[in-house]
């Protein structure tokens, strides 16, 4: 009756109509999918054993996935970070810091958003952090409304795109590429990125001077030395947790997974140490665990025999055992990582169950033909390569107004890999097409966000604003940055080497490709 | 929104009984008759029915909330371990993807109780409270438990050929495999149930008969 090549349009119907109607996507995506797959059946396209496929996909895709199991551990890790008063002590110094200089504010919740960024990865927890820091400040002094709340929240939406994000991790599993690499090509964007961002505060400082006055100096109430130790008091034990997760993972010493496994823990090391509650014993311990490592390094590096390594490795060991003990003993660190693990089991149930659901629709779309439909519609469009990007884009640009990027991940993203990888391989080569398709697609979902009026971002910001703030303010203040946002999207299409820089190069410290702009010299060879 | 999670859903539990309670006792004297009578004893073993499911699910997940903590640890761990003691195993590693797969399939069902599967909400939360109510009747009874049953009966044989087979993992030093693929249809069982819970109390709130907490927050990211 329904002749096959009707199937894959009417699926993709389908599924705008069944998302639209409001309840749990993940379970109208699996009706969508077995309900089609039924008519299927019904037509004779394939048979009942045909869905047998599901299951064993569910299982071998998602439930025995190992990277999928870096979800919960990062969920949990900017879980605790959240709410162990980081971000609050970082803002506090740099804004005091950078204060006095125009728009020094807006410079201190742009870093410290970057910097928070390459450690945890929840805008949500980033966004309130810095708005009920920042805000009050940043009225007092009389900023323009506007740029403090857009400057807020698209500085908390840079957790996104910097390593070590979740949708970093979730679209290298989707793409089919190495987690790492895709991590060195998100470098070269984020650090483009808080550039940007900068610059627009800072042209905004000449054209309109009294938007982003200066904070007289005696505002501080922290001066000289004090002020350094604070700010270093936060970066350094940040600086050591990007190490623990990133720098192990670049040099091969964790998988991905593990990576964030190790970050879980030490959140749970750098909410003890900033408890009040910390004891003294405990602090002698941390120290003796930190001389402890410094030394297994340097053993390590001079190579010298074996036996010192674990010896020292074991105190390290040791250290931290202990202080998650003390960790469990403070009542009020206790509540929060129960708190920390609940949230994050059902984000993780959540968000698995998404995949699944799409599981069930991706079976039966490829079992209709689905693909070769997407492909040939997709390859036809005029421009080719960039017009498919350009396509690709607009479309996610606007799914992004209402749907998040689990969902464009899991669902979207899936179907037009193999188109990409097909299209875009001649601009940039095989190995590094898709990853540069990963990394647009990140910049562009980071508007998601920020769309008024539904962006996340702002809807945070809202729930933490005093009364004062206008909601139309949030709203026009997020506009100029969507733009920005959207500037950097054409100027990641349009310089791939921003992305494609870094890859291909030899394994380094992953501290060292923060800071490292990337240089035309390192195209990879075969690009020629 | 997360704070007191132990705690709550016991809380919910006896409310809704205690109101059922209070809403049959209220009327029935009066009616008399036995119709109405059979009819409040099926409402009333109904929403036990709902209340016993959910108090399962509430168990499971209380224990998987711990996997979470009980994964990092071990993958932590193990990482350590492996690096400064050459100590590890393909066991060790395992144990962690089954504890997400615990967590995926056990842990739905609490999530599903809670409310808190991401939703297109655009058009949802302009609907009236009633309204939504009934969306979430219907699309359980339409979406959700079809899925779940249809799910769970596919799966079935796949579980069965790897405990007939009786399947091991094929890294030296694995663990036993069938067990794991037993999480899949008995996780889909679960969460049909749970479903079944859920449609019970949506319409003992339609109705009047129970005070539902319906309301959905998009999960935080």
């Amino acid at each position: 009756m329904i002749p096959i090549e009707w199937m894959p349009p009417l699926m993709f119907g389908g599924l705008v109509l069944f998302m639209l109607i409001g309840y749990p996507v993940a379970f109208s995506l699996a009706a969508l999918g077995l309900t089609f797959g039924f008519i299927a059946i019904h037509e004779g396209f394939f048979t009942l054993d045909f869905l047998q496929a599901i299951p064993s996909r569910v299982f071998g895709n998602v439930l025995s996935n190992e990277l999928l199991l870096a979800i919960p551990f990062f969920t949990f890790m900017g879980s605790v970070l959240e709410r162990c008063g980081l971000a609050e002590d970082m803002l506090d110094s740099m804004g005091q810091l950078f204060g006095p200089v125009r728009g020094g504010l807006g410079y201190s919740v742009i870093l410290v958003g970057f910097i928070l960024g390459a450690i945890t990865g929840t805008v949500a927890a980033q966004v309130i952090a810095m708005a009920l820091i920042s805000m009050p400040v940043m009225m007092r002094y009389g900023y323009n409304m506007r740029y403090t709340t857009g400057v807020l929240a698209a500085s908390g939406t840079i957790t996104q795109l910097v390593p070590p994000s979740l949708v970093l991790i979730v679209l290298a599993d989707q793409l089919g590429k190495s987690v790492g690499d895709m991590y060195l090509g998100a470098w070269g964007p984020s650090v483009f990125q808080i550039v940007l961002f900068a610059a627009y505060t800072f042209v905004l400082g000449i054209i309109k001077p009294d938007h982003l006055p200066p904070v007289p100096k005696e505002a501080r109430t922290l001066t000289g030395w004090a002020l350094w130790k604070k700010c270093l008091m936060g970066i350094i034990p940040s600086a050591v947790l990007i190490f623990v997760v990133l720098g192990t993972m670049m040099l091969g010493l964790t998988t991905p997974t593990e990576a964030g496994a190790m970050g879980a823990v030490g959140a749970i090391v750098l909410a003890v140490m900033h408890h009040k509650e910390f004891s003294r014993a405990g602090r002698i311990i941390l120290y003796a665990g930190l001389v402890a490592c410094a030394l297994g390094i340097v053993v390590d590096l001079l190579n010298w025999p074996n036996i010192v390594f674990r010896f020292a490795f074991a105190i390290v060991c040791a250290a931290i055992i202990v202080l998650c003990l003390e960790a469990a003993r403070i009542a009020e660190l206790r509540s929060l990582i129960k708190q920390a693990y609940e949230t994050t089991m059902r984000i993780t149930a959540m968000v698995a169950f998404i995949l699944i659901g799409s599981t069930c629709f991706s079976v039966v779309f490829l079992g209709v033909n689905g693909e070769p439909w997407l492909e040939h519609m997709l390859t036809s469009l005029p421009g080719g390569a960039w017009g498919f990007l350009a396509f690709i884009n607009i479309f996610i640009f606007f799914l992004a107004f209402f749907l998040d990027f689990f969902e464009i991940a899991f669902i979207i993203v899936p179907m037009i890999a193999p188109v990409a990888q097909h299209v875009l391989s001649p601009i940039v080569g095989a190995d590094a097409a898709l990853i540069w398709f990963g990394v647009i697609l990140c910049v562009n979902m980071q508007t998601s966000f920020m769309h008024p009026p539904f962006g996340f971002a702002l809807f945070y910001l809202r729930g933490v604003a005093p009364k004062e703030v206008k909601s139309s303010d949030i709203y026009w203040g997020a506009l100029p940055w969507v733009g920005l946002q959207l500037v950097m999207v054409a100027l990641v299409m349009a310089l791939p080497i921003l992305v494609t820089g870094l890859l291909g190069g030899p394994a380094k410290d992953a501290t060292k490709i923060q800071i490292e702009v990337p240089l035309p010299e390192q195209i990879p060879l075969d690009l020629k | 929104m997360d704070a007191g999670a132990g705690g709550g859903g016991r809380n919910g539990r006896v409310g809704i009984r205690d109101s059922v309670v209070g809403n049959n006792q209220g009327p029935r004297p009066e009616r008399g008759g036995n119709g109405p009578a059979v009819e409040g004893d099926i409402v009333k073993a109904l929403l036990w029915l709902s209340g016993a499911i959910d108090w399962c699910n509430e168990k499971l997940g209380f224990v998987t909330n711990l996997l979470v903590l009980i994964a990092v640890l071990i993958s932590a761990g193990n990482a350590m371990s492996r690096y400064a003691f050459n100590l590890s195993s393909n066991a060790w590693l395992e144990v962690q993807w089954y504890m997400f797969a615990l967590i995926v399939m056990y842990g739905a069902s609490y999530t599903l109780r809670r409310n808190e599967h991401v939703r297109v909400e655009i058009f949802y939360l302009m609907l009236s409270e009633r309204a939504q109510l009934w969306l979430d009747l219907i699309c359980t009874i339409l979406f959700l438990l079809p899925v779940c049953l249809l799910l769970a009966y596919l799966s079935w044989p796949f579980f069965k050929l790897a405990y007939d087979t009786n399947e091991w993992s094929q890294n030296a030093g694995g663990l036993i495999r069938w067990p794991i693929k037993f999480v899949l249809p008995s996780g889909f069982v679960l969460l049909a149930l749970q479903g079944l819970s859920e449609i019970i109390k949506r319409i003992a709130a339609i109705e009047g008969l129970a005070k539902v907490d319906a309301h959905y927050e998009r999960p935080l990211q």
